[in-house]
């Protein structure tokens, strides 16, 4: 099964972003805005709704509605007073080295035509929270990287708050990034090559005959794309998406963009080089709205629950020194119960057995359903299946993060 | 030290007459590629050395490099078409453990970088070198050392008579280089230069188009690989 070219939108998909006729744009678009007030005016807010409207076409669309529904997607209560340390943190951390020479370098993440007093004012404050962030959190390790995710947040929402999303965000969907080594991030890594076999085999075999790895997609990875995007609202549009979904979505990203350079992959010399370099410049101009619904589709039609196998053979096949006592106990934990689910969702296709379902689901679970199903709603039954079954396979994220 | 390397330009043309001959018999289609590692702290330049050599000049801002960063350059030596493969990898720690191993693949020769202003980078330099061994599987593979950022003479920390020392023990060659000073163009040219045609007179490399079945190249000639010395 090959995904469509990005022609293949059809005619009947309008664009946020497209040319498509201004009055129409428009209309839509305030039309989402209202929608979007309309789930955080709620008490208490629609964070199902939100999540909905972070992850369909367009995303959250301005920064302001960022900082009101970012928190929402995070649970977290802005009126809670911000974190703060009595340390003088410069002075006792051991990161402190690091992270200077990380944020100093960092100046493409900042607007082009911002000055340097406020640029060089606002990379101070990035210091700052980093060290503050690994301070009150002793079990997490800085990584190079880690910064561009910081910077981010810290554009849109400002210092008070980013300090409280990031740290959330930290010990959830980064949660695997910082620990002291980097198994886990490369236990994530693997993922990618078993998607893209699903999807396209030919790829898949001359990507593994060229030996090109996967460290092309690592900086993708743990800084949610961060690093290589250079319009900063590509990057926004993505951490919208992202932060409304499952922590592994990322890489089903990684593994979508690749599947869109199919051709160019092809068309290179077989060689690790070769392919490392094509695949780690990543093009500017992608069809990011494009992408990131296929990405949902790929994420519902192979979860991670059904991938865990296969990555960590290949895992085994590296030889590295990973975990696969785990890997393996997740693949063979994940096996049943999604089988099981599978199966018992199978009949379950018309609309008004789906809505039932949703209803009679705890209240928990509902919450990530229907943001996926406002992503894939035509996968219906077997999307609210599949996903239930990835939270089971990640279970720290779910209770935190939907409660 | 401008004139050892001279004289080992000049060794490694006089060695290569053999080579350029024996290339008239084989189809002149594919390059050789030289692959080369650059491996230091974070900050020391490794970036910035990469992107002087293959681009040709310094970088207007450069970013900590995550994972593995490739740059090539395609030189003549010998009137053979050779392209050099720079490697750069990151300096976080964190990221050498589990992530770079499988860019020592295949690895023709290594560059150590430490900068010149930095002692700490200096002082890291011998558990680069542990690292390195344990992902090489051949123990004569080339390596250099590089002294970077030796414009900045007035922060100078690690003494040149030290670094030689060091470089002596571990049978390094040491330049001592700025990749941002434009007058020391030529010098970074020179340095990998250097490392080209060592390599060139050294032993076998791998073809453009590896092997399928992967084969790890070690220093003796393997019956499976095209050798061309």
């Amino acid at each position: 099964m090959a995904l469509p070219s990005a022609q293949g939108d059809g005619p009947t998909s309008s664009r946020w972003d497209g040319g498509a006729e201004k009055t129409d744009f428009n209309a839509k678009r305030k039309k989402k805005v209202a929608e979007i007030y309309q789930a955080l005016n709620s008490d208490p807010a629609d964070v199902a709704a939100l999540r909905r409207m972070a992850i369909s076409e367009g995303g959250l669309l301005t920064d302001e509605i960022r900082q009101k529904v970012w928190p929402k997607l995070l649970n977290v209560n802005t009126s809670d007073p911000p974190p703060i340390s009595g340390k003088d943190l410069r002075q006792v951390s051991k990161d402190y080295q690091q992270v200077l020479l990380d944020v100093r370098r960092s100046l493409r993440r900042f607007p082009p035509g911002m000055p340097e007093k406020q640029r060089e004012g606002l990379q101070e404050e990035l210091i700052d929270i980093i060290l503050l962030i690994l301070e009150r959190n002793p079990q997490l390790h800085y990584y190079q990287g880690y910064h561009d995710i910081v910077v981010t947040f810290l554009l849109v929402v400002g210092e008070q708050l980013t300090t409280s999303l990031v740290e959330k965000l930290s010990t959830h969907h980064l949660r695997d990034f910082m620990d002291p080594t980097m198994d886990n991030t490369k236990h994530i890594l693997n993922y990618l090559m078993p998607i893209i076999d699903q999807v396209n085999p030919e790829l898949h075999d001359f990507m593994q005959s060229a030996e090109v790895g996967t460290i092309f997609a690592l900086s993708w990875l743990i800084t949610w794309f961060g690093h290589v995007l250079s319009d900063f609202r590509h990057v926004v549009r993505l951490y919208d998406f992202f932060l409304a979904c499952h922590p592994l979505m990322p890489i089903y990203f990684a593994a979508v963009i690749v599947l869109y350079r199919e051709q160019e992959v092809l068309d290179c010399d077989c060689d690790m080089a070769s392919v490392h370099h094509l695949l780690s410049q990543i093009p500017q101009d992608l069809p990011y709205e494009t992408l990131i619904s296929r990405a949902g589709d790929l994420f519902v039609q192979f979860p991670p629950s059904e991938l865990a196998r296969e990555a960590a053979a290949q895992q085994q096949a590296e030889k590295t020194a990973a975990s696969t006592f785990k890997d393996f106990e997740l693949a063979s934990a994940q096996q049943r119960p999604d089988t099981v689910l599978r199966q018992r969702f199978r009949g379950l296709l018309r609309p008004e057995d789906r809505t039932k379902d949703v209803l009679t689901k705890p209240r928990t679970n509902r919450f990530v359903k229907l943001a996926v199903m406002g992503l894939t709603v035509a996968l219906g039954a077997a999307a609210l299946a599949v996903v239930k079954s990835a939270l089971e396979w990640a279970p720290k994220f779910q209770l935190q993060l939907f409660p | 030290m401008a004139s050892e390397m001279e004289s080992s330009l000049e060794a490694s043309f006089s060695s290569s007459g053999a080579v350029s001959g024996a290339s008239v018999f084989l189809p002149p289609a594919r390059s050789r590629i030289f692959k080369i590692i650059v491996i230091g702290d974070s900050n020391v330049g490794k970036t910035c050395l990469t992107y002087r050599f293959c681009a040709g000049r310094f970088p207007d801002r450069t970013e900590a490099t995550i994972g593995v960063d490739f740059r090539e350059r395609a030189v003549e030596i010998d009137g053979e078409r050779i392209k050099i493969q720079l490697w750069d990898t990151a300096g976080q720690e964190r990221f050498r453990k589990s992530m770079v191993q499988h860019y020592y693949r295949n690895v023709h020769a290594v560059v150590f970088v430490y900068d010149m202003t930095n002692m700490a980078s200096f002082h890291s330099l011998p558990s680069w070198i542990e690292e390195c061994k344990q992902h090489l599987l051949a123990s004569d593979i080339p390596r250099i050392l590089v002294g970077n950022k030796c414009d900045l003479r007035s922060a100078i920390q690690v003494p040149t008579d030290l670094a030689q020392k060091f470089a002596d023990t571990h049978s390094m060659p040491l330049f001592e280089t700025s990749a941002k000073n434009p007058n020391d163009n030529d010098h970074v040219e020179a340095i990998f230069m250097t490392l080209a045609h060592k390599l060139k007179s050294h032993k076998p490399l791998m073809l453009s188009q590896p092997p399928d079945n992967g084969i790890i190249l070690k220093p003796e000639p393997k019956p499976a690989v095209t050798c061309w010395c």
